[in-house]
């Protein structure tokens, strides 16, 4: 979905210097877009990911675009407990049954063990649960985690006059615990003979969570009983921006937006140790606990400069929400063209985020527990980088094939100040490194 | 064209946002009115392009969403494992990924 979003806010910040001409007759109406991801997590989690888009044009004042999307993933995932220099189980609840029904299933993805829960009385239906024993030393992970995923969008683009342009769509995704609808409408207008676009664009989604064992009530203790109903989240996204030709070889593209999510957006799966406040060693696990209100702002700045015959695109991105976060995201890729058949574009990006005022390692026991709290790494202090070429085949103006791999490294502070007892001798952030091999084509007919 | 171009001077709002308190939001909002001022200040004629000379800014490579699949891909990927969203696009994820 984050394509079509993007794709709908990209396109109004597009057209500043996409003076509307009546195209010959021999200009291609309808254009599609594929792709194929395959992304690969060091011991943790692998995806591929296959994307279509296609757009037609009707006429020169109006298109239609829509696409669909599916991704299978796989692997472990971090559960947000502490190690321990002791073994620690952790149960979960993965199916419910019908009372009475034989259990002969004795492991459950990832390994784990299937053990039964005893049904309260006069209970119709039975838990089972998955038991996972993680060795002493190990950071605890989900090696059961598994998701699959189907998503959609269609969307409608009008020119109303040759400076102004209307655009809205709508998307869908589904995985197996989670549905996603929204919809999004836009405008842009160009000024200064087409050399300045203003635009804007709001986006409303509303999201519903159903994890597989319900969701849990939060700081209650992990256990495999099945938990509440499901939850949902609405979302209210808005952009606007200005796109600038500043000169016949620069353009750049400012744009600030603003989100707006009220409801559930606690991780259904992710817990968080207690542990004694001596020796560190975990005594319970509890399930996270996170806002209900979030408030997101960003700033975004982006530069395309075509020198000779290469093209420099750099960008920037200042973030900062109401949870304490506040990023910096620079990204630069350089497309050296190295003749007219073929390209290769390097790609450098950093990133660096501050830590949620409610990111904790773990919690001390005894302590009073704070309202919201998580052990999710993506909310603590961290630094990515990422490394990647594409190799790129343009075929004509339409069509092209390429090809790009890509490394992720992701560092955060495994050994934080002040850590109790065993924890100064555990990793507590170990690093994230992954792979991606994208494959795209692209053309017109 | 010219008084339009000292209404939104970049130097007058910097001023203008250096006098309040320091607020991470106005800095934000500070930051995106001066680029807008110098963005606005294309109509002063230092910027922009003629017609004719948009032969270069027609390419692929110098559109905007010149590959929007890889941009929402590599969103897609960076919102599941970072906490920040949003900027080039919408902010919502459209999925249960974070």
């Amino acid at each position: 979905m984050r394509r079509v979003l993007a794709a709908a806010a990209a396109g109004l910040l597009a057209s500043a210097h996409a003076k509307a001409q009546e195209p010959p007759a021999d200009v291609p109406t309808t254009s599609v877009d594929s792709a194929l991801l395959i992304y690969h997590e060091v011991n943790r989690v692998q995806a591929i990911e296959p994307e279509v888009n296609v757009s037609h044009k009707f006429d020169e004042d109006s298109t239609l675009n829509f696409g669909i999307t599916a991704d299978s993933l796989t692997g472990a995932t971090p559960l947000g407990a502490v190690p321990s220099t002791l073994p620690q189980t952790y149960v979960r609840p993965y199916k419910v049954i019908p009372l009475g029904t034989p259990v002969t299933v004795t492991t459950a993805s990832g390994g784990s063990t299937v053990v039964l829960v005893p049904p309260p009385t006069g209970a119709k239906t039975q838990t089972l649960a998955a038991s996972t024993i993680v060795p002493p030393n190990t950071y605890p992970l989900d090696h059961g985690f598994y998701d699959q995923r189907v998503a959609g969008h269609l969307g409608w683009e009008q020119a109303l006059t040759s400076n102004l342009k209307l655009d809205g769509g709508i998307a869908y995704s589904k995985e197996h615990d989670y549905r996603s609808e929204s919809a999004n409408i836009g405008v842009s207008q160009d000024f200064n003979g087409h050399n300045t676009t203003l635009s804007a664009a709001v986006n409303y989604e509303s999201d519903l969570s159903f994890p597989i064992g319900g969701t849990p009530t939060p700081l209650t203790q992990m256990n495999g009983n099945w938990k509440g109903p499901d939850a949902s989240l609405h979302e209210v996204d808005a952009v606007v921006g200005i796109t600038q030709v500043m000169s016949r070889r620069w353009l750049a593209t400012l744009s600030y937006s603003y989100s707006d999510e009220h409801g559930y957006q606690t991780d259904p799966y992710k817990i968080i140790s207690i542990v004694d406040p001596a020796s560190g060693q975990p005594t319970e696990q509890i399930y996270e606990s996170r806002p209900d209100l979030r408030r997101k702002q960003s700033v975004f700045f982006d530069n395309k400069v075509h020198l000779a015959a290469d093209v420099i695109s750099a960008s920037l991105r200042g973030f900062k929400d109401d949870w304490g976060i506040k990023s910096l995201t620079a990204d630069l890729r350089y497309r050296w063209q190295i003749d007219m058949n073929y390209y290769i574009e390097p790609h450098l990006r950093y990133y660096t985020q501050s830590a949620a005022d409610f990111f904790h390692y773990y919690l001390g026991s005894g302590e009073v527990i704070p309202q919201y709290a998580s052990a999710d790494t993506r909310l603590a202090k961290f630094h990515a980088q990422t490394y990647g070429v594409k190799f790129g085949v343009p075929f004509n103006e339409t069509s092209e094939l390429n090809l790009r791999v890509e490394y992720y490294d992701e560092h955060g502070n495994g050994s934080p100040a002040g850590a109790i007892g065993q924890l100064q001798q555990q990793n507590l952030f170990p690093d994230l490194k992954a792979y991606t091999l994208l494959l795209g084509y692209t053309f017109a007919f | 064209m010219k008084s339009s171009c000292r209404l939104y001077s970049p130097k007058r709002l910097t001023e203008r946002f250096e006098m309040r308190p320091w607020r991470p939001t106005g800095r934000l909002l500070g930051a995106l009115s001066i680029g807008i001022a110098l963005f606005g200040s294309g109509g002063c004629t230092v910027l922009g392009a003629k017609p004719w000379e948009h032969d270069l800014l027609a390419e692929r490579a110098m559109q905007v969403s010149a590959y929007p699949i890889e941009a929402g891909m590599d969103d897609h990927i960076y919102f599941s494992k970072e906490a920040s969203s949003g900027g080039r696009s919408f902010a919502g994820g459209g999925c249960g990924c974070n």
